[in-house]
C-alpha cells in the first residue's frame, strides 16, 4: 500500500466518520421521522 | 417562549384593519381543537404539508407550523396539540394554552368534530374566553351528514358570534371557503368577535367583583393577558396562572368566591366546569338535530367484538399476525429482486466503472464488498419495511390502533401500569425514537421515564431486516408466525419489565386514563401512500447516511491489519472473537455474530449489513460476464416476475405457495453458522439488546441526563442475554435442537 493509497484511505475513513458524526451525534437524538412525527425539539 | 405582548382593550382590538401594510403581513392562524378532530389532516390538506396524522388521540405533541399563500396573502398555520380543555393538566394543554395566551395569533381556527359536537364545544367555549377572533371549522361534516345529523350552522354563528364553515379535511371539501373566511375575519376582526358567553348570575357577579379589585391592584397584569380569560382563571385559581402571576394578596379572591362556594356547595373548579359544560350542552341541543331512530352504527357493532373483554387481546394479536402475513407475502418477491440486483449487476457495474479508471483493487473491493454488500444487505429489506409501514398506517388511520391501545390499557392498568403509556409504545413499532419523545404526553415524570425505558422493547422497523433474513433461511414456511412471536415477545416483556420497575424504581399509583375511541374510517389511498413514505423514507435516509458510513468503516476493520488473510484475524474479527465467549451459553458464540452485534449498536439494521460484509464471497473469475444490455433485461424481467409472484401469493393462486427458496450468498453463509434454535435466540437478542444510539441520544435529550439512557442500556442488554439463554438452553433441554 503506497502513500497515495494511504491518503485515499484516510480521506475515505475521515469522510465516513464525519458522516457518522453528522447523522448521529449532531442531531442529538432526532431521527428523520421526527420531522413529521411527534418528536419535535423541546 | 412567552413574549410579553400587550393586550389591547376590546374596543381597540376589534377595530377594522386595512391598508397595504396589513395586506402584506403574514396572518398567523392557530389551529386548535380536540384530539382526533382532524387538525393535522386539515393543515395537510390546506398547505400540502405532511404532518403526522393518525386516527387516534395524541399524535401532535408539540405545535407545528405551515406557511403558504392564499388569495395573494401569506398565512401561517400553527397546529396546536389536541386538547379537550385549556386547563393546565397535561403537556398538550400547556403548550396549546401558552401559545394562545402569550403569542396571541391573529385568529384561531377551532376545528370541531361534527360527529362529537357537545364534547368539542366545551373547548370552543374556553377558546372564546380568550377574546381572539375565531373561525370554527365544522370538520368531519360529511360523516355527520351520513349519520343523518342536521347542524344549524347559521344558529352557531348567531349564538357564538363567530364564523362557521363546514369542512371535510379527508375529502378536501369546504377548505377554500374556510380560507376565504379566515381572510375576511383577519381583515375585519370586529365583525367576528366571539360573544361574551354568560356563565350564570353567580359566576358573572363574582367575576365583576374580582375585576374591580384587580383593575385597581394589578392594572399591568390586565395588559399582559386576555381580560375575560384571566378573570376566569383567577376565579378557578388555576395553578399555572397563579404561579405565573405570583400575587401578593389573594384575599379579594376568597371574598368573591366564598359566596359562589356557599351557593353551589361545590369547589370552584367544578362550578366553572359545570358552567362551561352547561353552555356546550345547551348549545348542542339548540343546533344539532339527530335522527330519532338511529340504527346501530357500524363503529359500535365492530367495537362490540373488537373491545370485548375476552376477545379484545386475541383479536389484537390476530390483527398483528395478519399484518405480518400480508407484509411478507407482498414484499418478499421484491426483496429477492433487489437482492439479485445487489449481488449481481450492481457489483459488476461498479467494477466496470472503477477498473478502467485505474482505481486500486482495494477500492473496488471497498465498493463491492463494503458499500454494496453492506448497504445492499439493508436495502434488500426496504420493500418489507415499506409494506409494514403501509399496513401500520392503515391500522392507525382506520381507528384500530386506538382500540389496540384501549384493549392493552385495560390489561396494563390491571397490573398497576399507566394505560396511556401504551400509546408511545405503539408508536415505537415504527421507530422507537418518536415513541420516546411521545412520552411527554404523560403527566407524571416517573411514568415518562418508565415508558421511555419500555419503548425500546417494542420491535421497531430496524429490527425487521434481521428477522426477515433469518426466517427466510430457517423458517421459510412459518415466517410471519415467527416474526409475530418476536413482536409479541417485545410487548409481553415490556409489560413484565413495567411491572418490575413499578414495584421497584417507580413506585406510585397509576392514574386513570380516558381513551378516546374515534369512529372507524377508511383512510384514503393518497393519505396512506404519503404517510407510508414519510415513515419509510427514514430507512432510506439511514441507508444513505450512517449505514453507508458504517459499511465503509466495517470494511476497513475487516481488512486491517493490511493484507490480513482471514477476516477472523482482522480488527473487527478480533473484537468479535474477544466477546464471543459471552454468547457461547446463548448459542451464537462465533466471532461473526459477535462482530455484527457490536456494529449493530449504531442501528439494528447494521447487524445485517455487517453480516453481508463478513460473509461476502471471495471474488471468483466468472466464465461469462453478462453484458449491460443483458443485465438490464434481466432486471426488468425479474421485476415483472416479482410483481406476478406477489400478486399470486396474495391471491393464493395455486402453484405459487410451495416454491422452495433457492438460498444464495448471505443466506447460505448464515445457514452454516446458525441452527433454527440459535437463530431464534439471536433474533430475540437483537430485539432486546441495548437501544440504538439514536434512541439513547433521544433519552438523554428528553430527560436531560445520561442516567436513564445508561439504565436502559444495561437492563436491556442483561434482559436480552437472559432471554436468549432461556430460549437456547430451554430449547436444548426440550430436544428442539441446537
Amino acid at each position: 500500500m503506497g502513500v497515495t493509497d494511504l491518503i485515499i484511505a484516510a480521506v475515505i475513513v475521515g469522510g465516513a466518520l464525519y458522516l457518522l458524526y453528522h447523522s448521529l451525534w449532531k442531531k442529538k437524538g432526532h431521527c428523520q421521522g421526527c420531522e413529521t412525527g411527534s418528536c419535535s425539539k423541546k | 417562549m412567552s413574549t410579553q405582548l400587550k393586550y389591547q382593550d376590546e374596543e381597540e382590538a376589534n377595530g377594522e384593519t386595512g391598508g397595504r401594510a396589513d395586506q402584506a403581513r403574514t396572518i398567523t392562524v392557530a389551529v386548535a381543537g380536540n384530539p382526533n378532530s382532524g387538525k393535522s389532516t386539515l393543515i395537510n390538506a390546506i398547505a400540502g404539508t405532511r404532518l403526522h396524522v393518525g386516527n387516534w388521540a395524541g399524535v401532535t405533541v408539540e405545535k407545528k407550523e405551515a406557511l403558504f399563500d392564499f388569495g395573494g396573502r401569506k398565512i401561517r398555520l400553527v397546529d396546536l396539540p389536541g386538547t379537550y380543555s385549556l386547563s393546565p393538566y397535561s403537556q398538550e394543554e400547556i403548550v396549546a394554552r401558552d401559545y394562545l395566551v402569550h403569542e396571541r395569533p391573529d385568529l384561531i381556527i377551532n376545528v370541531v368534530d361534527s360527529t362529537n359536537l357537545e364534547r368539542n364545544l366545551y373547548l370552543t367555549v374556553q377558546i372564546m374566553e380568550l377574546g381572539i377572533p375565531v373561525v370554527m371549522a365544522l370538520n368531519i361534516y360529511d360523516e355527520a351528514q351520513e349519520k343523518g345529523y342536521r347542524i344549524d350552522v347559521k344558529g352557531i354563528e348567531e349564538m357564538l358570534g363567530i364564523a362557521v364553515v363546514p369542512t371535510s379535511a379527508t375529502r378536501k371539501t369546504g377548505l377554500d371557503d374556510l380560507l376565504k373566511t379566515v381572510l375576511e375575519v383577519a381583515d375585519a376582526p370586529k365583525r367576528r368577535v366571539p360573544k361574551k358567553l354568560n356563565y350564570g348570575e353567580d359566576i358573572e357577579t363574582a367575576s365583576e367583583h374580582v375585576a374591580k379589585t384587580f383593575k385597581i391592584s394589578y392594572p399591568a397584569l390586565l395588559e399582559r393577558y386576555p381580560q375575560r380569560w384571566l378573570l376566569l382563571k383567577l376565579m378557578e385559581q388555576d395553578s399555572h396562572v397563579m404561579k405565573e402571576l405570583n400575587l401578593e394578596d389573594q384575599g379579594f379572591l376568597d371574598q368573591a368566591l366564598s359566596h359562589l362556594r356557599r351557593a353551589h356547595g361545590d369547589d370552584i373548579e367544578s362550578i366553572m366546569a359545570d358552567a362551561r359544560y352547561s353552555l356546550a350542552s345547551g348549545l348542542t341541543r339548540e343546533i344539532l338535530h339527530k335522527p330519532e331512530l338511529r340504527q346501530t352504527e357500524l363503529t359500535e357493532k365492530i367495537d362490540r367484538v373488537v373491545l370485548n373483554r375476552f376477545l379484545g387481546i386475541p383479536i389484537f394479536m390476530a390483527a398483528m399476525w395478519l399484518l405480518f402475513k400480508l407484509t411478507f407475502d407482498l414484499s418478499a418477491p421484491f426483496g429477492d429482486w433487489l437482492g439479485s440486483m445487489t449481488e449481481g449487476p450492481f457489483k459488476r457495474w461498479a467494477s466496470a466503472i472503477l477498473t478502467p479508471l485505474g482505481a486500486p483493487d482495494w477500492t473496488v473491493s471497498l465498493v463491492n464488498d463494503g458499500v454494496i454488500a453492506g448497504v445492499g444487505s439493508v436495502i434488500v429489506f426496504v420493500p418489507v419495511i415499506f409494506a409494514m409501514m403501509f399496513f401500520i398506517t392503515f391500522l392507525e388511520g382506520s381507528g384500530y390502533m386506538a382500540r389496540a391501545a384501549f384493549v392493552m390499557d385495560r390489561t396494563m392498568h390491571a397490573i398497576g401500569l399507566h394505560g396511556k403509556s401504551f400509546i408511545p409504545m405503539l408508536l415505537g413499532f415504527g421507530c422507537n425514537v418518536p415513541g420516546i419523545y411521545a412520552t411527554r404526553t404523560l403527566e407524571n415524570p416517573k411514568d415518562k421515564v418508565l415508558t421511555a425505558l419500555l419503548v425500546p422493547l417494542m420491535s421497531c422497523g430496524a429490527r425487521l431486516p434481521v428477522y426477515v433474513l433469518f426466517v427466510a433461511v430457517f423458517f421459510p414456511n412459518n415466517s410471519s408466525t415467527v416474526i409475530w412471536s418476536l413482536y409479541v415477545m417485545g410487548i409481553l416483556l415490556a409489560v413484565l419489565m413495567g411491572l418490575i420497575f413499578k414495584k421497584t424504581l417507580f413506585r406510585g399509583e397509576a392514574p386513570m386514563f380516558i381513551m378516546e375511541l374515534p369512529p372507524y374510517r377508511m383512510p384514503s389511498l393518497h393519505s396512506l401512500c404519503v404517510h407510508t413514505w414519510e415513515k419509510g423514507k427514514h430507512f432510506l435516509i439511514k441507508a444513505g447516511t450512517y449505514i453507508f458510513a458504517v459499511s465503509v468503516l466495517v470494511w476497513f476493520m475487516l481488512n486491517l491489519p493490511w493484507g490480513v488473510e482471514h477476516k477472523r484475524d482482522s480488527y473487527l474479527g478480533q473484537a468479535g472473537a474477544a466477546i464471543a465467549p459471552i454468547f457461547e451459553p446463548v448459542g451464537f458464540g462465533n466471532w461473526e455474530a459477535a462482530s455484527s452485534l457490536i456494529t449493530g449498536v449504531i442501528a439494528k439494521e447494521i447487524v445485517v449489513g455487517t453480516m453481508g460484509e463478513i460473509y461476502a464471497p471471495k471474488k471468483e473469475e466468472q466464465e461469462e460476464v453478462p453484458t449491460l444490455q443483458e443485465d438490464l433485461k434481466e432486471i426488468v424481467t425479474s421485476f415483472g416476475a416479482a410483481c406476478k409472484s406477489a400478486v399470486s401469493t396474495l391471491l393464493y393462486l395455486p402453484g405459487e405457495e410451495e416454491q422452495e427458496e433457492d438460498l444464495s450468498g448471505l443466506k447460505l453463509a448464515i445457514q452454516g453458522g446458525f441452527t433454527p434454535l440459535t437463530s431464534y435466540a439471536f433474533m430475540a437478542f437483537v430485539l432486546l439488546y441495548m437501544p440504538c444510539v439514536v434512541a439513547i441520544a433521544a433519552m438523554r435529550q428528553e430527560f436531560g441526563t445520561w442516567k436513564w439512557a445508561v439504565v436502559g442500556f444495561v437492563y436491556q442488554t442483561a434482559l436480552a442475554w437472559a432471554v436468549a439463554l432461556i430460549i437456547y438452553q430451554g430449547g436444548r433441554l426440550l430436544g428442539i435442537g441446537g
